[in-house]
């Protein structure tokens, strides 16, 4: 079946006359060396006053003199510590366990700290689904690093001293207070327990204190539904991993859908296991990254997702009749399904609004799903929109005395909050940069990075991390806490403070300090829900108040002809790291464009409006641009993307760009969607108007399409096949022809063989079917192997240098099946169906990296062997050999080399976090930077497999399965990646290569690849 | 090459050596043997396995000549395995002993031979044991005085000095305090002493805040004898040795010659020009065109090939601190400061505190001195540490609040970023002596790059070097399969992956 399915990445590729798309295809180099610019201008070279014979002489000298001066070698200092601290040896890295918790992004987390710098976020893999780490997390380590961070606190716009700071702001408060003015705290979802005691102690001294929390992107619906239900502030928990059926609406729960983190239990349930697996069916608007996973998506505007999920709320329960819709088909079908696997099913939503989350709640409820968990709740949002509307009116009314935004960022994400913040009369903001919110206030407190700090975090019920800093501070700052308990007159750090009440309240009687080396601990305390709401649970009220729910959002659903659903991105999230060049550069997994946002519109609206989106010539894309308008606010030049899935007469637009205070100008890029984000809604009535002017994105769609080849490429099967029949069938191994018959690919070669089970081998394997496209390991990938950062620009010439992409490829639900039972199979118009892109794609993932391949090409054309093959199967790199012909890129059948066009380094055309001494506190001292002119790529992390090697020799034992590791295995959180020694019979990757599903990338070539991947498999099964 | 704050010009250097050899070889009544030159030849070539005076991979070397002949050194040196193969029981012998072949050194001439040769005869001047009693006083037993030092150093050193107080009293003299009877029921045990009642004992106690000394049973009286006559007469040590001094000082005064360089240049040059300009053969005219191109070329090309390459960089350090004095006069570990060599990439550079855990006591130089370097200098040399960290030597004291002030070495051995090495690896793993690639850093007084540290050396180790393939269980298995399929049972490290390209370059 994989072979007759077409994929294609963008639709450009569809257009059969594209010259664009063929020359990409031949040439791994878009564009010629623009040799133009310096010699076609005749008559400026003919005006010069450098004869050839000067220029000659010039060209003499400085070669001479560059020669000379290089026999200098320069005088290298090297100084020791003065007391060396015990736990440092240098060269050795430690790990310390910490948390994150920014507002945005919980999990508890491992450090690596070199020489007392951290350079790298890994997992705690002991605190399993809490200690997973995505894009944003592996790449915060950078944000500690920001040039832009403020190094002093500041009044009115001056450096002060803290303690000038503290008094000031002391006796401003007092005043306050002894004038009875309302003070307010807000602050991000803190998930802090002795933050929030801290605040609340300070309540007891000052009265009239409020502490809100604020989401910039708000979960409010679904607190306030679980809070109804449940009597508790906080989100159910799902573990996915017991789930026969899912079926989300519009819940982008594989990204940032109420917190994320649900990847792990989800793949567990995708891999085929005696022939079971998930089914997954998605109805949503905008083409995210959980519907690109889903086995089943159907294009739903966010109108009409609100009657989907009331039909099957009706269905199930038996409540009323359904209303129509364009999908009722696939409607009748989930509901058969969610009723034939009863608690074995879970639905979910992302419609923010309180009753839908209640339906949602309520059918998990009547199907008595066991995939939710309410009793141990998630307590990773707690905004709540109606605290914070009243907050902004009050503070219009005047009504509030005193501000203290608490890393969160309210004016560059609530309109209106300018007007807001000058009417009150003492504004503090507690932030690392000055950006918006802290340029508009009167304090500025300068604070540390999370890891600079102490902290605690409860991200779950009964998990309780521990924030820990693993530097001292860069600059002279002081986090919140402390300057709260200084405000206080209390003589105590906060780390006294927290390690106090730990003490008293969590740990009681357990370690502190091996709470503190595990970075968690454990307390499964019974559920306890608040007696005022105690009767909530009663089933017969909440079956009262999930029916009135249910009218309440069928008397709420009003559609309109263009409706607007934002988004975040996997990179940006809500835009707090947009200073983050990791971040800004890592390509949009859908989209897979960088250092943009842009509306994203069918095909059909976009012809509609005369919009339209072109590959130019090098590969790059430009569209056109429009204003959108939601309710009188109008954002201006919204670049447009035309996106494959999205459904007809909705638009999507991510959150969290258009930052333009506290960072680089060339972080400031996009648009700032927030003015759109009224009443915390996600979902907007929309208009849109086409104006002038071309943008140009940076989008690495086409960028290094593998020749020809796209049939081959990827391979997939149903569940229902990879069941039934055999493995030739679905995963047929290719053959060549020898002496007139078909031999396997395995048994042909031009090389001879030398004896690779001996010592260590390494395989990475990739499977399809469990990795969702997060792109977590990119970013790792990028922090351990000082991957450079080339900027918008050169990204649009097909200069990235992630040594790890994710290839995102679409495909058409016309198979021949189909095309024979609809009797179109054989005729173009087969080809049409299938190659209609605005029909709702499929999607694949396909992370490709440099193969290793034991026949590699790149090998045999490099003119000074600086490519070569290792013992263990690694293909070599040896930057200071290379002399940047670029052969072996051209000779790359899966286009995986990276060319350092420029020096991207102290730099300042690239000025990125390698262009100051800060940000290139960042680079791993174990892998060096690469100088400009020579090609690199992945080196299957040999720094790591090196020191695992390393690690056992001194202890004088053979290396156990399970501890190699490189850094995207790492990173993975699904286990899509799985890294080790394919000589050692009892480990996971020698049973991995013998597996059915294994297929190495287009491997009738020959290359014999160390990477091979697990092709993917969907559960078509509608029945 | 380097040439901030060295000593010597490399090029030069080079240069004139090549022409000193040069020279050498055209001697005719050479075969006397150089000692100077046959150190530079030696630690060149045999150092890495080879020391005077201990047996180290190979054999011990000093007065080798008394053992063997000349002739029979002569061959062994040049080609051992020829020397073995022709019968000599001698050569199979040493064959026997070491298993390991010595590699053959037929590029040395017998002028090199000779002068290495007249290195491991040259006899280190030594105390000469009782020999001469000059200057000693009447009574004292020289012998018994040197034994005293021996167990002051080894007893009492860590807490007392003879002419400072130190955590103890000082202890010059003291014979003149105390009876020596006292004395040794106080070295004893001073607890029981104290017990009894003696007054003077409780009056030290009390002076020293009650910290109490050690007790040393151990100690025979007649050890507790030779301490004493070394607490009295240290001094007659003193004087030998500073005369040992001068004369050490005296040998390494002798500095290579530059005028021969320029001699030989000139002779050249006139003899060029006399060919071009007075001498009418024309075939004469047209060899020297060819030697002096083919010389040019390959001076070029060696100069070229030694760029980057800092073989022999000296440069001052911010302490004249002395490899010599602490590792080889003192005998300290490599690794004692060292430490980080087994574990890390990086050997490291002790930090002060590492300098404190034997300066605390040690605030005086007592060992031999120069002219140029006299006791004041290397005092001064040990109060930069106590600048650094911020130690009151009186007082014995770290001072408060005192901002201290890391020592900026200048780093001598400094491999390009894009090279990979390991220290744990060669330490830990392969076992190899630091002098390996350091050479003789415990007689070096000021250390300098021994090895060239190119590529090319590192390979050719890697080549010749065999695996512990048998000792480590991390290669049980390799091993296992080795034997089992090839028969082999050892492998070098380049046979193993030591010699692709990414194990050291990512």
């Amino acid at each position: 079946m994989a072979s007759n399915k077409k994929y294609w990445k963008s639709v450009e590729e569809l257009n059969e006359n594209s010259s664009i798309v063929e020359k990409l295809r031949q040439n791994e180099f878009a564009e010629d060396l623009p040799t133009d610019q310096f010699l076609g201008d005749k008559e400026t070279l003919e005006a010069s006053s450098t004869t050839r014979r000067d220029f000659l002489k010039y060209v003499g000298f400085t070669t001479a003199a560059a020669s000379l001066a290089a026999c200098e070698g320069p005088v290298v200092k090297s100084i020791p510590y003065v007391i060396k601290p015990n736990e440092v040896t240098p060269g050795v890295a430690d790990y310390y366990a910490t948390s994150i918790a920014n507002g945005y992004d919980f999990a508890n987390i491992l450090v690596k700290v070199r020489e007392g710098r951290p350079i790298k976020i890994e997992p705690n893999k002991l605190a399993e689904t809490t200690g997973t780490t995505n894009a944003r997390v592996q790449a915060s380590v950078l944000s500690l690093y920001d040039n832009n961070r403020l190094q002093n606190p500041r009044v009115k716009g001056k450096p002060v001293n803290w303690s000038t700071f503290e008094k000031g702001l002391a006796s401003k408060l007092s005043e306050l207070k002894a004038n009875g003015e309302t003070i307010v705290f807000l602050t991000g979802t803190t998930a802090s327990p002795t933050t929030n005691k801290l605040i609340q102690d300070y309540k007891a001294t000052y009265d009239n204190v409020q502490h809100i929390t604020y989401d910039a992107v708000s979960e409010s619906g679904a607190l306030d539904a679980f809070q109804a239900m449940y009597g508790e502030r906080a989100l159910p928990d799902y573990d996915f991993s017991k789930a026969d059926v899912i079926v989300s609406i519009g819940a982008d729960f594989l990204a940032d859908w109420q917190g994320g983190g649900f990847e792990v239990g989800y793949a567990k349930g995708r891999v085929p296991n005696h022939g079971k697996m998930s089914r997954h069916v998605q109805f949503e608007s905008n083409m995210s990254l959980t519907g690109a996973n889903a086995d089943k998506r159907f294009m739903v505007k966010p109108s009409e997702q609100a009657q989907v999920l009331l039909n099957i709320y009706n269905a199930v329960t038996g409540n009323g009749a359904a209303k129509k819709t364009s999908v009722d088909a696939g409607i009748q079908k989930v509901v058969k399904q969610l009723k034939a696997a009863g608690s074995n099913a879970v639905v979910v939503t992302g419609l923010q609004d309180k009753n839908a989350q209640l339906v949602a709640l309520a059918i998990n409820k009547a199907i008595q799903s066991k995939v939710v968990d309410t009793a141990s709740p998630r307590y990773v949002r707690s905004s709540s929109d109606a605290k914070v509307l009243k907050l902004v009116a009050d503070m219009k009314a005047g009504k509030v005395g005193a501000l203290l935004a608490v890393d969160t960022n309210p004016v560059y994400s609530i309109a209106g909050f300018t007007e807001a913040m000058k009417k009150v009369k003492l504004s503090v903001a507690f932030a690392m940069t000055e950006d918006e919110t802290a340029s508009a206030s009167q304090y500025i407190a300068a604070t540390p990075h999370y890891l600079e700090s102490w902290g605690d975090v409860n991200i779950k019920k009964g998990q309780f991390g521990l924030i820990q800093p693993t530097i001292k501070p860069l600059f002279n700052t002081r986090q919140f806490q402390d300057v709260l308990l200084n405000l206080m007159g209390s003589k105590q750090s906060y780390y006294d403070y927290v390690k106090g009440y730990w003490n008293s309240t969590i740990l009681r009687g357990k370690s502190w300090n091996k709470a503190l080396h595990d970075g968690l601990t454990i307390r499964a305390t019974a559920p306890v829900v608040s007696a005022s709401e105690s009767g909530i649970d009663d089933l017969l009220s909440n079956k009262i108040n999930s029916v009135s729910a249910a009218s309440a959002l069928a008397a709420s659903i009003k559609g309109s002809k263009l409706e607007l659903s934002l988004y975040t991105k996997v990179s940006m999230g809500d835009g707090q790291m947009a200073n983050n060049p990791w971040l800004q550069e890592l390509p949009d997994p859908i989209t897979r464009t960088t250092w943009d946002n842009y509306l994203l519109i069918s095909r059909v609206d976009a012809e509609a409006n005369d919009i339209k989106n072109w590959t130019v010539s090098d590969g790059a894309l430009n569209g056109d641009k429009v204003n959108v308008t939601v309710n009188g606010v109008t954002v201006e030049n919204v670049p447009v993307f035309i996106q494959p899935g999205q459904a007809p007469g909705s638009v999507g637009l991510a959150l969290g760009y258009g930052r333009v205070k506290g960072l680089n100008s060339n972080m400031n890029v996009g648009v700032n969607a927030y003015p759109l984000y009224q009443n915390f809604n996600t979902n907007q009535a929309v208009s849109i108007k086409k104006v002038e002017g071309v943008h140009e994105f940076a989008c690495v769609q086409l960028h290094h399409t593998i020749m020809g080849r796209e049939e081959e490429i990827t391979k997939e099967t149903t569940l229902a096949e990879f069941v039934s029949k055999p493995k030739s069938e679905w995963n047929t191994p290719p053959h060549v022809s020898q002496d007139h018959s078909l031999v396997g690919i395995e048994d042909i070669t031009l090389w001879e063989k030398f004896d690779d089970t001996l010592g260590t081998k390494f395989n990475l394997s990739i499977d399809l079917a469990t990795c969702t496209g997060c792109a977590a390991c990119v970013i790792s990938c990028h922090a351990e192997n000082n991957v450079a950062v080339v900027g918008k620009e050169e990204i649009r010439l097909s200069r990235d240098m992630h040594w790890l992409r994710i290839d995102r490829y679409y495909t058409s639900e016309m198979s021949v099946e189909k095309g024979k039972e609809e009797g179109i199979y054989g005729s173009a118009g087969f080809f049409d169906a299938q190659e209609q892109p605005s029909d709702n794609p499929e999607v694949a993932f396909q992370p490709v990296m440099c193969q290793h391949c034991d026949h590699a090409p790149c090998e045999t054309v490099c003119p000074v062997a600086a490519t070569s093959h290792g013992r263990q199967g690694q293909n070599h790199m040896a930057y200071n050999r290379c002399i940047g012909t670029r052969y072996c890129a051209n000779n790359c059948p899966y286009k995986v080399r990276r060319f350092n066009w420029f020096k991207y380094f102290d730099n300042n055309e690239f000025d990125f976090n390698m262009n100051n001494d800060l940000g290139r506190m960042v680079l791993n001292p174990d892998v060096v930077v690469r100088s400009r002119g020579v090609m690199e790529k992945c080196s299957m992390c040999i720094q790591m497999t090196q020191a695992t090697i390393l690690k056992a020799k001194k202890e004088g034992r053979p290396v156990k399965d399970g501890e190699f590791e490189t850094a995207c295995t790492n990173a993975c959180s699904t286990g899509a990646l799985v890294f080790g020694d394919v000589n050692d019979p009892e480990s996971k990757i020698a049973a991995l290569k013998e597996d059915d599903r294994k297929f190495r990338l287009l491997e009738f070539v020959g290359t014999k690849p160390n990477v091979f991947y697990q092709l993917d498999v969907r559960n078509t099964n509608e029945a | 090459m380097k040439s901030v704050n060295q000593h010597s010009k490399p090029l030069k250097l080079f240069l004139s050596s090549l022409i000193f050899i040069l020279l050498f070889t055209i001697q005719l009544f050479a075969q006397e043997g150089n000692a100077e030159n046959g150190k530079k030849i030696f630690n060149a070539n045999c150092a890495s396995c080879h020391k005077l005076d201990k047996k180290f991979i190979g054999p011990a070397l000093k007065g080798i000549t008394e053992k063997r002949t000349k002739e029979w050194l002569f061959s062994w040196i040049k080609d051992s395995q020829a020397l073995i193969a022709s019968g000599d029981k001698d050569a199979k012998a040493i064959f026997d002993e070491y298993k390991i072949p010595m590699a053959s050194y037929p590029n040395l001439s017998d002028q090199d031979l000779a002068d290495i040769l007249a290195y491991t005869d040259d006899k280190p001047i030594e105390n000469k044991e009782g020999g001469s009693t000059t200057g000693v006083p009447e009574g004292v037993d020289i012998n018994q005085v040197k034994t005293g030092k021996k167990i002051f150093n080894a007893n009492c050193a860590a807490c007392h000095k003879l002419d400072a107080k130190l955590i103890g009293p000082a202890l010059a003299g003291i014979a003149d305090k105390r009876s020596a009877e006292w004395l040794k029921s106080w070295i004893k045990d001073n607890a029981a002493l104290r017990a009894s009642g003696d007054k003077d004992a409780i009056a030290i106690f009390d002076e020293y805040n009650g910290s109490a000394m050690m007790a040393f049973p151990q100690l025979k009286d007649a050890d507790i004898e030779a301490l004493i006559a070394y607490t009295s007469h240290a001094s007659v040590l003193d004087a030998k040795s500073k005369d040992t001094g001068a004369e050490v000082s005296n040998v390494a005064e002798v500095e290579s010659v530059p005028w021969a360089t320029y001699l030989v240049l000139l002779v050249v040059a006139l003899f060029a020009i006399w060919v071009y300009f007075m001498s009418g053969n024309q075939f004469l005219k047209f060899l020297t065109t060819i030697a002096i191109l083919i010389g040019t070329g390959y001076f070029l090309y060696a100069w070229l090939m030694g760029i980057g390459v800092d073989q022999g960089y000296k440069p001052i350090q911010p302490i004249a601190f002395s490899h010599k004095i602490h590792a080889g006069d003192n005998k300290i570990d490599c690794q004692y400061c060292h430490s980080n060599a087994k574990h890390s990439k990086l050997s490291g550079i002790p930090s002060v505190n590492v300098c404190m855990n034997c300066h605390k006591s040690i605030a005086e130089y007592t060992g031999p001195v120069t002219e140029e370097k006299d006791k004041a200098f290397y005092d001064g040399e040990i109060q930069k540490i106590y600048d650094a960290i911020g130690w009151d030597k009186e007082k014995l004291a770290y001072i408060e609040g005192y901002k201290q002030k890391p020592i900026e070495w200048v780093r001598i051995h400094s491999l390009p970023d894009f090279a990979y090495y390991n220290h744990s690896q060669h330490v830990t793993v392969a076992g190899l002596e630091c002098q390996t690639c350091h050479g003789p850093v415990e007689e070096m007084d000021e250390v300098e790059q021994f090895a060239p540290l190119t590529m090319g050396w590192c390979i050719e180790c890697h080549k010749k070097t065999d695996l512990k393939i048998k000792e480590n269980g991390y290669y049980a298995k390799i091993h296992e399969e080795l034997s089992e399929k090839y028969g082999v049972e050892k492998v070098t490290v380049a046979q193993m992956g030591g010699r692709e390209c990414g194990k050291c370059h990512y």
